[in-house]
C-alpha cells in the first residue's frame, strides 16, 4: 500500500513537473548575487548606471550566500534559474559538467576580455577546454605578520621573511610560550596547504591523478608539520576547540598567519598593527591558493548575448577599478591594477604581486569532497599516528577513486550536451 | 534528601541547557568584530548591534514575514488536524482505516523527497514569493492530526452522545466539548506547527527571491558571506527572533495546566 501511495504521488508530481518546464518570456536580466553588504551596496550602484546607460532592465535578486547552492540546485530542477548567477569558483565545474550553464566560446569579443583578466582566475572558469563564466572577484593567500610582536622580539617590521628557512627562524624568535605567543598559526585543510605545496613545487593533482606522493609534496607536508611539531612554533591552531588563526592573530597571540585581502578591514578597524608579505619561497618559489567567484550564464536563459554584454561591462578596466577602490579588494581586470589607490588601500599592491604566483584550481567537479577525504588525512599525520608517507598514500587512493567516480559521470553526460 | 538531589540535578541541567541562549546574549552584547572573543563577561557591552539590525537591515522586515507565516500557518494546520482527527476518532466512514493507514504512511516519506516537486508546482501555480507558497504546502499536517485523532479517540463517546441528545449540532459538539478537553493536545500540535514554521529555513529559502518577502531565518543566513561571519550581528538578530518562541512558550505552559485539570474536572 505503501508502495503504491508513493508511486502514484510520484507520478502526479512528474507531471506536475513536466508541465512546468516553460521558460520565462520577460526582457529583463535578472542575477542572483550573494555580495556581502557592503559588495552589494556597490554593485548596486553599478548595475543602475549600467541600466541608465544600456536601457537593460535588470532585476537584482540578492541570496544569502550559505543557500546559494542549494537554491540553484533546486531551480535547476525546475528551470526557473535567473539569466545569471555569481557562485563560488568551485560550483562553476559542479554547474558547467552537468550541462547547465551557457559557454560562452563563440561570443564577440571573449578572447579579448580573457586576456584582461587575472590568468589564474580566468583560467578556473575554463573546463574540457571551454569558458563557462566570468570571474568577478579573485583573492589570493598572502602572509600576515604582526609588526608590534616583530619589534618586541628584536625583528626588522619591514622586513617580512622571504624564504621558509627565513620565515622558520623568525617564527622561532617570535615564540614565547610562557606568554602564550606563537610564530605561526595554521589551519589544516587542503585549500590552506595549497601554498606550502606551490611554494615547493608540487600540487595535489596532476591531469587525472592525485600528485600528493611526490617527493616535493612529502617534503612540503614535512615542512608544514615539522612547524607544529618538532618546532613547536605553531602552538596546534588548527584542533577543533583551539583558538583559530584568525583569532590568535586578533589578538596579538599569533605572529603570523595566512589570510585573504578579506581580512584586512577587520584588522585595520581593530587598529591592529601588522603588515603582508608574499608567502615564503620554497624551492620553487613564492606561491598562493586562489579563490573567488564567478558570474555563470544559465542554458535556461534565452538573453545570452545581452548577459554576456554586462558581465563583459562589469569586469571593464573602470569598474573594476571603482570596485577594487571602493572595497578593498583585487581587481579581476589586469588593466585595473595601474588605477589602484595604494594609498588608501597600502595592502593591495602584495596581493596584485601574489596573484601572479597563483596556481589556477584544478576544475574538478567535487572538490569538496576532495577536502572531506584528505582533511582528516592531514590531521593524522599531523597528530602522529601516521606517518607522512603512509598519509600522502592514504589520501592518494581515497583522490584517485573520486576522480575516477567523476571522470566516469562526465563520460556518460558527455553526450548529452553536445547534440543538443 | 531525594528532594536535594534532584533538584541540584535539574539546576545543572538548566545550566547546561540554557547556557548556548547566555551565550547567544552575551556575544550579541559584544562590540562589533569581538564575536568570536572567549570572555564570558565582555569588556564593553554595547546595544550597537541591536541598533544596526534594526536601522540597517530590513530585520523588521523579515520578523513580520515569519510572524505572517508561522501564525497563519500553525493556526491552519492545527484547524485541519482538530477537525480530521474528529473525524478520524469518532466518526464513521467509508475506507476509514485505509485513509488512515495512507496518511500515516506518507508521514514516513522524509521531506527532502519532495521538496523539488513541491517547489515545480508552486512555482506551476506562480506563487513564487507570497506567503501562499510559504504557508499553504505545508498546512496539512500528518502527525499533528494523528497526534490529536488518538487522544480524541480516549474520549468517552456517552459524551459526545448526551450532547447530542440535548440537541447540540456537530459544530456545538466540537466547539463546546471535544475543543476544551483536548485543549493541551491541540496547542501542543499548534506549538510544535508554530516552531517548524519559524525555524524552516530550506523552503522559504527556496520559495523566495525577493528580499522583502524573506524571513528570519533566511534573514538570518545573510550575516555570512564568503569569507567572514557577523557573529555580534547574528547573535542580536537571533535574540530578537527567540522572543516569540519564548513568549508563546511561557503562555503555552499555563494553558498546559489550565488544560489539564480542565480536563480532569470535566472527565
Amino acid at each position: 500500500m505503501k508502495a503504491q501511495a508513493k508511486i502514484f504521488i510520484s507520478l502526479v508530481l512528474s507531471l506536475l513537473l513536466l508541465i512546468s518546464c516553460g521558460k520565462k518570456k520577460t526582457a529583463e536580466l535578472t542575477i542572483w548575487v550573494n555580495y556581502n553588504d557592503e559588495e552589494y551596496a556597490v554593485f548596486s550602484e553599478l548595475v543602475s548606471r549600467y541600466s541608465m546607460e544600456s536601457k537593460v532592465r535588470i532585476n537584482v535578486e540578492r541570496i544569502p550566500f550559505m543557500g546559494t547552492e542549494q537554491k540553484i540546485l533546486s531551480a535547476l530542477a525546475t528551470r526557473t534559474t535567473p539569466d545569471i548567477a555569481r557562485v563560488d569558483v568551485a560550483f562553476v565545474a559542479t554547474l558547467a559538467k552537468r550541462g547547465a550553464l551557457h559557454s560562452l566560446d563563440n561570443l564577440p569579443g571573449i578572447d579579448t576580455l580573457a586576456s584582461m583578466l587575472v590568468p589564474a582566475a580566468f583560467q578556473s572558469v575554463v573546463i574540457d577546454g571551454r569558458i563557462y563564466g566570468i570571474p568577478d572577484q579573485v583573492t589570493c593567500l598572502a602572509l600576515f605578520y604582526n609588526k608590534e610582536l616583530f619589534r618586541k622580539s628584536g625583528l626588522d617590521p619591514k622586513k617580512p621573511p622571504q624564504t621558509w628557512d627565513e620565515f622558520l627562524l623568525y617564527a622561532r624568535k617570535l615564540t614565547k610560550k610562557d606568554e602564550g605567543i606563537y610564530g605561526f598559526a595554521m589551519h589544516n585543510t587542503l585549500w590552506w596547504t595549497l601554498p606550502f605545496l606551490y611554494t615547493f613545487g608540487a600540487d595535489f593533482i596532476n591531469g587525472d591523478t592525485c600528485a600528493l606522493n611526490t617527493p616535493e609534496a612529502i617534503s612540503a607536508f614535512k615542512f608544514k608539520f615539522s612547524l607544529y611539531e618538532p618546532e613547536h612554533v605553531e602552538p596546534g591552531a588548527w584542533k577543533p576547540g583551539a583558538v583559530d588563526p584568525d583569532m590568535g592573530f586578533q589578538s596579538g597571540k599569533y605572529a603570523m598567519v595566512l589570510n585573504g585581502p578579506w581580512k584586512i578591514k577587520t584588522l585595520r578597524d581593530m587598529k591592529i598593527d601588522f603588515g603582508v608579505a608574499l608567502i615564503p619561497a620554497g624551492k620553487a618559489g613564492s606561491g598562493t591558493a586562489i579563490g573567488g567567484t564567478d558570474m555563470v550564464i544559465f542554458k535556461n536563459s534565452n538573453l545570452l548575448e545581452q548577459s554576456f554584454k554586462f558581465l563583459k561591462w562589469l569586469v571593464s578596466k573602470e569598474n573594476q577599478a571603482t570596485w577594487a577602490n571602493r572595497l578593498g579588494q583585487i581587481p579581476v581586470n589586469i588593466e585595473s591594477f595601474g588605477l589602484v589607490d595604494t594609498i588608501t588601500h597600502p595592502y593591495l599592491p602584495i596581493f596584485m604581486k601574489q596573484l601572479q604566483t597563483a596556481h589556477p584550481r584544478p576544475t574538478i567537479m567535487n572538490y569538496s569532497e576532495i577536502e572531506n577525504e584528505v582533511n582528516p588525512e592531514m590531521e593524522l599525520a599531523l597528530t602522529g599516528k601516521k606517518t607522512v608517507e603512509q598519509m600522502v598514500n592514504d589520501a592518494c587512493a581515497k583522490i584517485n577513486a573520486i576522480l575516477q567516480q567523476e571522470s566516469l559521470e562526465t563520460e556518460g553526460k558527455k553526450e548529452k550536451p553536445e547534440t543538443q | 534528601m531525594k528532594k536535594i538531589l534532584v533538584y541540584t540535578l535539574l539546576t545543572l541541567f538548566a545550566i547546561f541547557s540554557l547556557f548556548p541562549f547566555f551565550w547567544m546574549l552575551i556575544t550579541s552584547l559584544k562590540p562589533f568584530g569581538e564575536g568570536l572573543s572567549l570572555r564570558i563577561i565582555p569588556k564593553t557591552i554595547t546595544i550597537e548591534n541591536y541598533k544596526i539590525i534594526l536601522t540597517q537591515y530590513n530585520f523588521f522586515r523579515y520578523f513580520l514575514n515569519s510572524l505572517i507565516v508561522a501564525l497563519s500557518s500553525a493556526f491552519i494546520s492545527t484547524s485541519f488536524a482538530f477537525l480530521g482527527g474528529y473525524a478520524f476518532a469518532k466518526r464513521q466512514f467509508m475506507g476509514k482505516r485505509v485513509l488512515f493507514f495512507v496518511l500515516i504512511s506518507a508521514m514516513m516519506i522524509p521531506g527532502m523527497v519532495y521538496l523539488v516537486p513541491q517547489f515545480a508546482i508552486v512555482n506551476l501555480l506562480g506563487w513564487m514569493n507570497t506567503y501562499a507558497a510559504m504557508v499553504v504546502p505545508h498546512l496539512a499536517n500528518i502527525f499533528g492530526l494523528f497526534l490529536l485523532a488518538q487522544y480524541i479517540t480516549t474520549l468517552p463517546n456517552s459524551l459526545i452522545e448526551s450532547a447530542r441528545i440535548d440537541g447540540a449540532n456537530e459544530i456545538r459538539i466540537l466547539t463546546n466539548i471535544i475543543l476544551p478537553l483536548s485543549l493541551p493536545v491541540v496547542i501542543t500540535v499548534f506549538l510544535l506547527n508554530f516552531q517548524f514554521h519559524w525555524n524552516n529555513f530550506l523552503w522559504q529559502l527556496i520559495v523566495t527571491t525577493k528580499e522583502k518577502m524573506y524571513t528570519v531565518p533566511v534573514g538570518l543566513a545573510m550575516f555570512r558571506s564568503a569569507h567572514e561571519e557577523l557573529y555580534t550581528l547574528k547573535m542580536a538578530a537571533s535574540a530578537i527572533s527567540l522572543m516569540p518562541i519564548s513568549i508563546l512558550f511561557v503562555f503555552a505552559q499555563k494553558f498546559f495546566i489550565s488544560g489539564i485539570t480542565q480536563g480532569a474536572i470535566k472527565g
